[in-house]
């Protein structure tokens, strides 16, 4: 596939700390336009992934390109085209929805910061706690504002690290709406999971990491295809990733 | 390229709004003005009672048709009185610019925010910078509301009034105590920023403080004999200048260890620049700006160069990425 059809482009993409290697090099292409779902267990090296892509971890080898930009020689430029939401974001207490939202979009350099963060309260349903501060917000309120920041600036890429963390399942089902919509429009989601029903239901493809190695990358309908459809994810998940005696 | 002062001031506005909506920061800054406040009331009564006595004699002497000058004409020195206002900034202010750093950390780093600030198109250094001129603004307002409370009740209080030279010294000793307190503030804020967990940074920053504003200052003082007898151990008994020289000269190294233990801590150069400034230690009261710079530039040197050269570490050392959330 041409570079130009890729939002998301690893050759060998590493990291160590120290002795220890979080990321495997890493040969990862996503096509624009994909909801990409990353698996996962806890520790395997999702959220080293994302650090990377997101300019937030300088990597120990190899090279990431984000949107057409390289995650060590354009960081700032890379910056403009991606958005994130982390896993449990909090966001300023002390600030309204539409005082940390503005911030996030001055922050983000957009010319129509005002009207922007209007528009995104709106898609994102949270008008009526526009005034509210967030020192009260339960933790679905906290996930739209998070995700609002995410997509404030018009990111062409939204990196989203376990979004269903923590959330009701009102609150996931908001949340799989909104990521349909945004893809729709064109967004490239990139989102580390580790449900499989979350993956099932919104991904257009899937990538399985396990002890810092990517172990399976395909698209959604392939993996149907070969395993069938309500457990394949399952199966396929307990195919590729070792259990802990293997692992150990 | 990023539009560098928008980024800054962006985020040093953002800190601002916070901080002017955090309970615990308004608590201790009424505090620190209540406890200043107090000590400058207590020193401004007594002026007043002075200069009210001084007025009836001048009066009474007018009244008897005598000459002013049968009574020597006392001289007034309001700013004296700031003496508890300055201790009150040494050590308090710098508890409270010190836990305002630990604040402006561990906000980011707890909230997962400085991650999200990190994925905006600002370089990290920018990030920074904001957070050091955040807290800079922060604790130049603290000490504008502190300093003009004060200033008031001096005009107000004391009966003696206050010249444009002396609001020159206060907007002076005001500078000095901006330059101070920011120190102060980057040293909580660097410590909560660059070990892993932000608490033991605020642990660290209270064992300087400790060794910084109180002990070592302390020290110096308790080692000067000149401070064990009230108006100093010659003057008590009244050796001659040549024999105070010669005594000195015995003791020349023990001063220059002992002059070293105060030197090591910027509080002792912020409380000699002040007092000099604000003319509350006696060798310094009634002489010009000129002379007392004169004096004590080494001091102002110190006071920016520790600010400043704080900053700049601050701002050379890279953001780790394992200390972007309070969890790693």
């Amino acid at each position: 596939m041409s570079e130009a059809k890729l939002a998301i482009t690893t050759h060998n993409l590493s990291c160590r700390y120290g002795e220890f290697t979080a990321l495997h090099p890493l040969n990862l292409d996503i096509p624009k336009g994909e909801i990409f779902g990353f698996l996962g267990h806890n520790g395997a090296g999702k959220t080293t992934t994302i650090r990377l892509l997101t300019t937030l971890l300088e990597p120990s080898s190899g090279e990431a390109i984000v949107a057409g930009c390289d995650a060590r020689r354009n960081v700032v430029q890379l910056r403009r085209q991606i958005g994130y939401l982390p896993e449990n974001v909090r966001l300023y207490d002390a600030l309204s929805t539409r005082e940390n939202l503005r911030f996030f979009a001055s922050l983000s350099q957009i010319d129509d910061a005002r009207e922007r963060v209007e528009e995104v309260m709106d898609f994102l349903q949270i008008r009526d706690l526009a005034d509210r501060r967030l020192g009260t917000f339960s933790k679905g309120m906290r996930q739209r504002v998070g995700l609002a920041q995410a997509i404030v600036h018009r990111p062409s890429i939204l990196f989203l690290d376990e979004p269903t963390s923590g959330l009701d399942p009102m609150g996931v089902r908001m949340l799989r709406e909104v990521i349909e919509r945004l893809n729709a429009d064109g967004m490239t989601i990139f989102m580390n999971t580790h449900l499989l029903s979350e993956v099932a239901r919104s991904c257009s493809s899937i990538g399985v990491l396990s002890h810092g190695q990517l172990v399976f990358h395909d698209r959604i309908e392939a993996v149907s295809a070969r395993y069938g459809d309500e457990a394949a994810l399952e199966e396929l998940y307990l195919s590729v990733v070792p259990g802990r005696e293997d692992a150990a | 390229m990023p539009r560098i002062p928008s980024a800054i001031v962006t985020i040093a506005l953002k800190d601002a709004r916070v901080a002017l909506r955090d309970r615990f920061l308004l608590v201790a800054t009424l505090a620190l003005g209540t406890a200043a406040l107090i000590s400058l009331i207590a020193g401004t009564i007594a002026m007043r009672t002075d200069v009210a006595t001084y007025a009836l004699a001048k009066e009474q002497l007018l009244a008897l048709g005598k000459e002013l000058s049968s009574i020597a004409a006392p001289e007034f020195y309001p700013l004296k009185l700031m003496r508890g206002t300055i201790e009150q900034i040494e050590i308090m202010g710098a508890v409270i610019a010190l836990i305002a750093g630990y604040r402006a950390a561990v906000e980011e780093r707890g909230r997962q925010t400085l991650a999200l600030i990190l994925t905006r198109p600002l370089n990290n250094w920018q990030f920074l910078a904001a957070k050091i001129i955040g807290g800079a603004g922060l604790v130049g307002v603290v000490l504008v509301v502190v300093f003009s409370t004060s200033a008031l009740v001096l005009m107000i209080g004391s009966g003696a009034g206050l010249g444009i030279e002396d609001l020159l010294r206060l907007a002076l000793a005001w500078a000095g105590s901006v330059l101070y307190l920011t120190g102060i503030f980057v040293v909580g804020f660097a410590l909560s920023l660059w070990l892993k967990a932000p608490a033991s940074g605020l642990l660290y920053a209270f064992a300087l403080w400790l060794v910084v504003v109180l002990v070592a200052p302390q020290v110096g003082d308790t080692l000067d004999p000149d401070n064990q007898v009230v108006g100093g151990v010659f003057a008590q008994l009244a050796v001659p200048k040549a024999e105070q020289d010669r005594i000195k000269a015995g003791f020349a190294g023990y001063e220059t260890v002992r002059n070293g233990i105060e030197i090591s801590s910027v509080t002792k150069h912020y409380e000699r620049l002040t007092f000099a400034v604000l003319g509350i230690k006696d060798t310094y009261t009634g002489k010009t700006l000129g002379v007392i710079w004169a004096d004590k530039r080494g001091d102002a040197l110190f006071l920016l160069l520790f600010t400043l050269g704080l900053g700049g570490l601050v701002l050379l050392r890279p953001i780790q990425p394992n200390r972007l959330t309070k969890e790693n």
